[in-house]
């Protein structure tokens, strides 16, 4: 009986073209938000390949001339000397830590559009580097991107309510409820195969199209974890889809007009997709106040003259804390090259609580965001999918721990041999750290997408089991 | 027009008895209130720092020590983007462009910190301020409260009624739209009350004057705007085949016009005027700079410098030269810089400005990003007004070096001593002052955007009429 009255629905479906129609805007949405996410990713891709071909002709440079500064064919001041390691470390010999987009980052520009995905990383402080923002129009960044992820949150919900908005109040208002209701099939199982074609169609498009992109768009399957991405990636969509299919049910159970459905769904949209994340947003600003970062300027200034002042006695401090890389020869005024290692690390250090304060703070915004997004499903799914392309600040702090961990290696390098005061050879280039990114392990996403699976299908449960409960008293007859 | 007045007050009455309508009217009406009230403290709360971080970076310049005049303009000074008093209606692009530029030798630098880096991801949903609620919510509210004006009468069966009456189409479709604008205006009014007091109290003392009109102009706007959504929808309502199907072309429109062509407008810029990568832009500025604009290397342009000054000064060795040969080559490196710095700043810009563009063709068909433009520019958040103070504060940042360096050239000694300066020369940079341009220069940035909506404004008043002219009575 259920698979008959899904063949007849699924003709009346085709009678007015609502598979084309649907197949046609989403299909076009889906494609043209996965054509834009791959034209981002090719451009980071671009990017960072410029940035290490720049990296490679350069330390070439500075292999070829060591040689010649060495012979005197080249002069050379204690500030652009190749071989001393202050002035190597400064520039020069600086490398790059770039963090590549992920396998299936062209299904989100997320928060990636936000945050530098590369980092020159010199011997100088932390600040002086870590600011490498991509140039963007800020109207675009305001707007945001109409790539997979935004069809997936907007619009997809809208199709699904479009598609079922008068799944029961159509049949009531056509007056073939009752008609199909005296034949013995209960009003659950009736809906439940009407729903269940549309179901089938939206979902299929919304699964195989972003798949068929990411294949498409050459993304690199093979990569480590990406096919469970991928499958959690589809696992969300079908989660967050299925709540929307729930709530159309869910409202056309309690038996009004479909122009009242209609209104109804659309306020429901509105107040998760809209309303909810913008006063949620709001909400933890007010919670957790991030101030202006104005104030890590002024404290990095203050703390850089301090530094500054007593660079001297700084030294003298830092090479009593150690004494293994105090200079052969004692005595004399200490260069420029050594003072300047004890300004910054000593600067560094008087910033980083300032620095902790912000993280702090943005840490305390993200917990309220991670507690109270189950309000809505969008942001549920928002912060799932980018996760799931690598778009999420996550990992972005992710890289930034790597990058904080290559700085400290690049320093290790250098400031010893800055402090002994050691000549580089053209050899010593090869010796320098490199840097290698390792992506967020599978394991540490699974547990946050867990959690969001959870947090779209208890909601999803829950309407449909209130569905459930009033289409059992829905009035058949009668208004 | 008395019929029309009373048409408009039956719609009124209706509107207020409805209890749909109050609970919609009272939703949108607390999300504007609390946005203001929030975005008033906020703009408070960075403000206040801001002006504090602006004293400081002034008292560290003067308090600087004895130094050499270059290592002064090294150490340079920070400008800190103030905020303009109406931002707190509207963020507009303020939380995607740095607040703070380094001032220093050699170099003109970008702006840091975005203040969107500093928050979650539930930020690209949408901030919640006063133009969120004005521009998305409250043209959501207008086509709620009249797709089915006509649509509507004409289900019930009064719409034959009325015309029998002899009510004209005219009069029907004008007092409909005067009795939405009063129902709105309920809402609407005191939140511009309470959006006005909020402005006053974050504009400093004589700066309610200056931002008085820029709210007027944003009022006016907005007003526009509401009424081009008005008329579309009552064209929309005459014309359409029932109320349902008014609805869902009307809800399409409002999803168009607010959410889709927004996204389609910044990715049709991009693809068709491409920025370069911050990285590829780096570049060009080093090799332009290592270059030279004329094409020669820094050091045979050293040498021109010198060989042109001994003819000047007619000398035959350096050392002989009554200036200061040092200063003299860093103003001239600081010169050759501030070309290509020019050259560099003004094509990206250039191209930013081309990509906004391309956004306001687009506005044609989305009148929400016409209105989103006018609104940050009249609040001072849009990249116009953040480029005009990234030049005043490049301005300021020139004439510190030039400053610097003619100490150098005409005051420190020939002959290689160390030169130190104090105080004194400090005192002669004055402080950083800067003036947001006025409201008519917004007015003639956004002409485009106000033509739009104007346009809108008409059209869909003409639409509306010509619809119920034609509309269907049964």
């Amino acid at each position: 009986m259920l698979l008959s009255l899904m063949k007849y629905e699924w003709r009346n479906l085709n009678a007015d073209r609502t598979p084309l129609t649907i197949t046609l805007l989403l299909g076009v949405a889906l494609a043209y938000g996965a054509w834009n996410g791959s034209q981002w990713v090719s451009f980071q891709r671009s990017t960072i390949q410029s940035a290490l071909q720049e990296e490679t002709e350069r330390l070439r440079g500075v292999r070829n001339e060591i040689p010649k500064v060495d012979a005197g064919e080249i002069k050379v001041s204690p500030f652009t000397d190749p071989r001393l390691p202050q002035a190597l470390g400064r520039g020069p010999g600086a490398r790059y830590a770039v963090m590549p987009p992920s396998a299936l980052g062209a299904l989100a520009v997320g928060q990636s559009d936000l945050y530098p995905y590369y980092f020159k990383v010199t011997t100088g402080s932390k600040q002086t580097f870590l600011n490498s923002d991509e140039i963007e129009n800020p109207v675009h960044l305001l707007a945001g991107r109409f790539d997979l992820a935004f069809v997936l949150l907007y619009l997809f919900p809208l199709v699904i309510l479009a598609c079922s908005y008068d799944l029961v109040s159509a049949e009531k208002e056509g007056g073939t409820l009752a008609l199909a209701l005296s034949q013995p099939i209960t009003l659950s199982a009736l809906t439940m195969a009407k729903v269940l074609p549309r179901v089938a169609l939206v979902m299929t498009l919304a699964v195989l199209l972003p798949f068929a992109g990411v294949v498409l768009g050459g993304a690199d399957l093979a990569a480590d974890g990406a096919v469970e991405r991928l499958l959690f990636w589809m696992a969300v969509t079908v989660a967050y889809g299925s709540f929307w299919f729930a709530l159309a049910v869910a409202v056309n159970a309690l038996g009004r007009s479909s122009a009242t459905n209609a209104m109804a769904l659309a306020g429901l949209w509105l107040l998760f997709v809209v309303v909810i994340p913008s006063v949620l947003n709001v909400a933890v600003k007010v919670a957790y106040p991030v101030p202006s970062r104005v104030e890590l300027i002024q404290a990095t200034r203050v703390a850089g003259d301090a530094a500054t002042r007593q660079g001297a006695q700084l030294l003298a401090r830092y090479l009593e804390d150690h004494p293994e890389m105090a200079p052969a020869e004692r005595g004399g005024i200490p260069d420029f090259g050594t003072v300047q290692v004890a300004v910054s690390e000593a600067t560094e250090r008087a910033v980083q609580p300032v620095l902790d304060r912000f993280d702090a703070q943005v840490a305390g915004q993200q917990r309220i965001v991670d507690r109270f997004r189950f309000l809505s499903p969008a942001i549920v799914a928002q912060s799932a999918f980018n996760d799931l392309a690598g778009a999420s600040a996550q990992r972005y702090s992710h890289f930034l721990a790597q990058a904080d961990e290559y700085h400290r290696q690049w320093r290790g390098y250098f400031v010893p041999r800055i402090l002994r005061k050691v000549k580089l050879s053209a050899a010593d280039l090869d010796q320098l750290p490199t840097f290698r990114y390792r992506e967020e392990d599978l394991s540490d996403v699974a547990g946050r997408l867990q959690i969001a699976l959870l947090g779209l299908l208890i909601p999803t449960l829950l309407v449909v089991f209130l569905g459930w409960r009033w289409l059992g008293r829905y009035p058949i007859a009668g208004a | 027009m008395t019929m029309t007045l009373l048409i408009a007050r039956k719609e009124f009455t209706e509107m207020l008895r409805d209890g749909r309508f109050r609970g919609a009217g009272a939703i949108v009406f607390t999300l504007l209130a609390g946005a203001l009230l929030l975005g008033w403290q906020n703009h408070r709360d960075v403000s206040a720092q801001h002006r504090v971080a602006q004293e400081a970076t002034r008292a560290q310049w003067l308090n600087q020590g004895k130094k050499n005049p270059h290592s002064a303009a090294h150490y340079g000074v920070y400008a800190f983007k103030p905020q303009a008093p109406l931002s707190l209606v509207d963020h507009g692009t303020d939380p995607y462009t740095g607040v703070a530029v380094w001032l220093e030798a050699h170099k003109q630098n970008e702006f840091k910190y975005r203040p969107a880096q500093d928050a979650t991801a539930v930020q690209r949903f949408g901030e919640l301020t006063g133009a969120t609620v004005l521009q998305l919510l409250a043209p959501l509210l207008i086509v709620l409260l009249t797709f089915n004006a006509f649509s509507g009468e004409r289900e019930l069966g009064t719409l034959r009624q009325l015309f029998s009456l002899g009510v004209s189409p005219a009069q029907l479709s004008s007092g409909k739209a005067l009795g939405v604008a009063a129902a709105l205006g309920l809402w609407l009014a005191p939140a511009a009350i309470l959006g006005s007091m909020a402005i006053a109290a974050a504009s400093g003392q004589g700066e309610v004057m200056a931002s008085a009109p820029r709210m007027i102009g944003m009022a006016l706007s907005y007003l526009l705007y509401f009424g081009a959504f008005t008329g579309i929808s009552l064209a929309v309502s005459a014309w359409a085949p029932s109320s349902r199907a008014a609805l869902m072309i009307l809800l399409g429109f409002w999803m168009m016009n607010g959410l889709i062509a927004p996204r389609v407008a910044s990715d049709l810029a991009k693809t068709w005027k491409p920025s370069p990568s911050a990285f590829d832009f780096g570049q060009q500025m080093q090799l332009a700079l290592a270059k030279g604009s004329d094409g020669h290397d820094p050091g045979a342009r050293a040498k021109a410098l010198e060989a042109g000054l001994r003819k000047k000064y007619k000398v035959d060795k350096a050392e002989a030269l009554p200036v200061n040969l040092l200063g003299v080559r860093l103003q001239d490196s600081e010169d050759h810089g501030n070309e290509v710095f020019d050259q560099s700043y003004a094509a990206l810009w250039e191209n930013f400005a081309q990509q906004n563009r391309i956004h306001q063709m687009v506005a044609w068909a989305a009148p929400g990003l016409a209105m989103r433009s006018i609104s940050m520019g009249f609040a001072g958040t849009d990249f116009p007004q953040h480029t005009h103070f990234a030049k005043a504060a490049e301005d300021y940042r020139r004439m510190i070096q030039r400053t610097m360096n003619d100490e150098l050239t005409y005051q420190a000694p020939n002959t290689g001593a160390p030169y130190l300066a104090g105080n004194d020369l400090w005192k002669k940079v004055p402080p950083f002052e800067y003036t947001a341009p006025g409201a008519g220069w917004v007015a003639e940035q956004q002409a485009p955007s106000l033509g739009i909506v104007g346009m809108w404004f008409v059209g869909s008043a003409f639409l509306a009429a010509w619809s119920a002219r034609r509309v269907r009575v049964a």
